[in-house]
């Protein structure tokens, strides 16, 4: 019970520093890595539901996700800035996820999870060759352009001073693109609470029963595939959501930012590496991925460059290398936390 | 008499060529425990299978309460009342004991569906839940992963979760399988107070013979997929028929 709440507490602290990412890192790249971190969390947790708590192994979570941003991109794109393409871009992403899930899920959950897979990353494949070839309406392989909502403008105030000018609050500009990173915020912590409330209520448990014993799960009483479907459809919704939320933030929606199969890569060492079926990990899974991805590179060349005497280690240092080096940090990580960050403090300190 | 509520109507099943099960009829009635004994491969696992939903014939019928239950999946015929509990232990191994009775409690009264309220807030079921652990004394073992407990608990767990599923029809496979002297009593007892509630009907397989004869009110017997007797334990043991079947098998009903 202790390590379970180890990990709860780092988890609410990451998301601490993500409330107060605008005050406390005001460099604009900075904000854009707490904002992916946002998003990633909300996608990974939902993944999570999926393939720690069930027990599905899907690669169609980047199509759900993918689904959701061009719903909004389109509809930006089509209508101007406003609330009401974001809304029917919202809800159309995630009536087609829901759709599509079902229909996967109908289909294709009765047969062998390796099978089930292999479909999902068949459609998930058509989704992204789709995405690319209709380029009249998609924008194609360069994606699209578009204006947010006015809100997250940022020559919007906020908040202003005696002189109309944009407040300054803890040298915080209250400005749009605040704004937009709080929608970012709340929006994300609303689908990782939905996740730990699906996963907490009874439904949860019935979750957690199919993944240790189907057969056992049918016996006393629950049928098995309206379940797994019902929770590939409310994944697939999820993700959708967070897609609108990304495409929002970025205001650009390509197959590279919301489809790619990197991002379904990214998903799964994030899952691995917070710990499959912790749920909590995703933040730290989500956290540590993001945060390698953009500061791996700074941080080799200042240690390149404090090397640069020694033979030959600034050459194994240098910032190119550094997905060599992410490779090593992840095996290193998979050898000492076998079940993921939080999902080993929760279990050693439980077995004691 | 009072009236059957469970039938099988020429249940028969086939594997390729091989008829595992070959049209057994038989009646099972409230109130009544009856003993399936019979050889290794005599095809009494297999009639179970078909019975609670594992397996579906290749002809004939199920019976509940006069409702087909021959083709429904295992998930309905449980709602539909036919427990069942297995001969390997068959449980939820990583979670708490508490939370595999709960399994059973909450598919009862659908609360499974329920995604967004927290689990810890239905008392109703978590009070169910424990009353089950009360009665099997597994209450102070509640909050163990399932996992963690010695076999012979195991078993009885698995005794709790067919209660909590609170079924017309108990079906036991070996209860005691693999359980030592010490423990298999109390696995018998609770089976013995399903037995006393008369609105129960309770069929068990097992070759124990003292076991038999402590819980059987019937025995059915099942050869090469075929019923071969039926009826009082005094009477079905002692027939001619059935000690050559058990002779010819090295004798393990002794």
């Amino acid at each position: 019970m202790q390590g379970s709440l180890t990990v709860k507490i780092a988890a609410l602290a990451l998301w601490a520093l993500l409330l107060f990412a605008p005050f406390l890192f005001q460099d604009v790249r900075q904000i854009e890595v707490a904002a992916r971190i946002c998003v990633f969390i909300a996608l990974v947790a939902s993944y999570d539901l999926l393939i720690g708590y069930t027990g599905i192994v899907s690669f169609a979570h980047t199509m759900f996700f993918g689904f959701g941003a061009y719903g909004a991109a389109i509809a930006l794109k089509q209508m101007g800035p406003g609330w009401t393409p974001v809304l029917l871009g919202a809800v159309s992403g995630a009536v087609v996820a829901a759709v599509i899930a079902a229909f996967i899920g109908l289909l294709s959950l009765r047969v062998k999870a390796i099978f089930f897979a292999m479909i999902t990353l068949a459609a998930a494949s058509v989704a992204l060759v789709l995405a690319s070839q209709l380029s009249g309406f998609t924008g194609g392989e360069d994606g699209m352009t578009y204006r947010a909502p006015d809100l997250f403008k940022p020559a919007t105030k906020l908040l202003t001073d005696a002189d109309g000018k944009v407040l300054n609050v803890l040298g915080v500009r209250m400005n749009g693109k605040l704004a937009a990173y709080y929608f970012v915020f709340i929006a994300s912590a609303l689908l990782f609470w939905a996740m730990l409330r699906i996963v907490g209520s009874p439904l949860g448990t019935v979750l957690k029963a199919i993944r240790e014993n189907e057969a056992r799960a049918e016996g006393i009483g629950y049928r098995v595939v309206a379940y797994r479907t019902a929770v590939f459809v409310i994944a697939a919704v999820t993700a959708s959501l967070a897609g609108t939320v990304y495409a929002v933030w970025l205001k650009y929606t390509g197959p590279e930012t919301a489809l790619s199969f990197d991002i379904m890569i990214d998903i799964l060492l994030m899952v691995v590496i917070g710990g499959i079926g912790t749920m909590w990990g995703a933040v730290i899974g989500a956290t540590a991925l993001v945060l390698a991805q953009y500061y791996l590179r700074d941080l080799m060349e200042v240690a390149a460059g404090a090397t640069a005497n020694v033979p030959l280690v600034p050459e194994l240092l240098s910032p190119e290398r550094w997905l060599l080096w992410l490779g090593i940090l992840f095996i290193l990580l998979v050898y000492f936390f076998p079940a993921g960050i939080a999902g080993t403090l929760m279990g050693k300190r439980e077995a004691e | 008499m009072t009236h059957p509520s469970l039938s099988t109507r020429d249940l028969t099943i086939r594997f390729g060529g091989h008829v595992a099960v070959n049209r057994v009829t038989c009646d099972f009635r409230p109130g009544e425990l009856t003993v399936i004994v019979g050889p290794n491969g005599a095809g009494k696992t297999t009639y179970f299978n078909m019975i609670s939903g594992q397996l579906v014939p290749t002809e004939g019928q199920v019976l509940k309460d006069g409702v087909d239950l021959t083709r429904m999946p295992a998930s309905l015929r449980a709602r539909h009342g036919v427990g069942r509990a297995f001969q390997l232990t068959n449980l939820f191994p990583r979670l708490s004991v508490l939370e595999n009775i709960r399994l059973a409690v909450q598919a009862q009264t659908g609360d499974g569906r329920r995604f967004f309220r927290p689990v810890g807030k239905f008392t109703e079921l978590t009070a169910r839940a424990e009353r089950y652990l009360e009665a099997t004394k597994l209450d102070r073992v509640a909050h163990l992963p399932a996992s963690a407990l010695p076999h012979g608990d195991q078993r009885k767990l698995e005794v709790a979760l067919l209660m909590a599923m609170e079924p017309d029809i108990y079906m036991f496979d070996e209860p005691t399988a693999g359980m030592s002297h010490d423990h298999a009593p109390d696995v018998l007892e609770l089976i013995a107070e399903i037995k006393h509630d008369k609105s129960k009907t309770v069929l068990l397989v097992e070759h124990k013979m003292d076991v038999v004869r402590r819980l059987a009110d019937r025995i059915i017997v099942l050869h090469n997929g075929e019923l071969i007797a039926d009826g009082a334990p005094g009477e079905v043991m002692d027939s001619q028929l059935v000690r050559d079947v058990y002779l010819g098998n090295a004798g393990e009903m002794a």
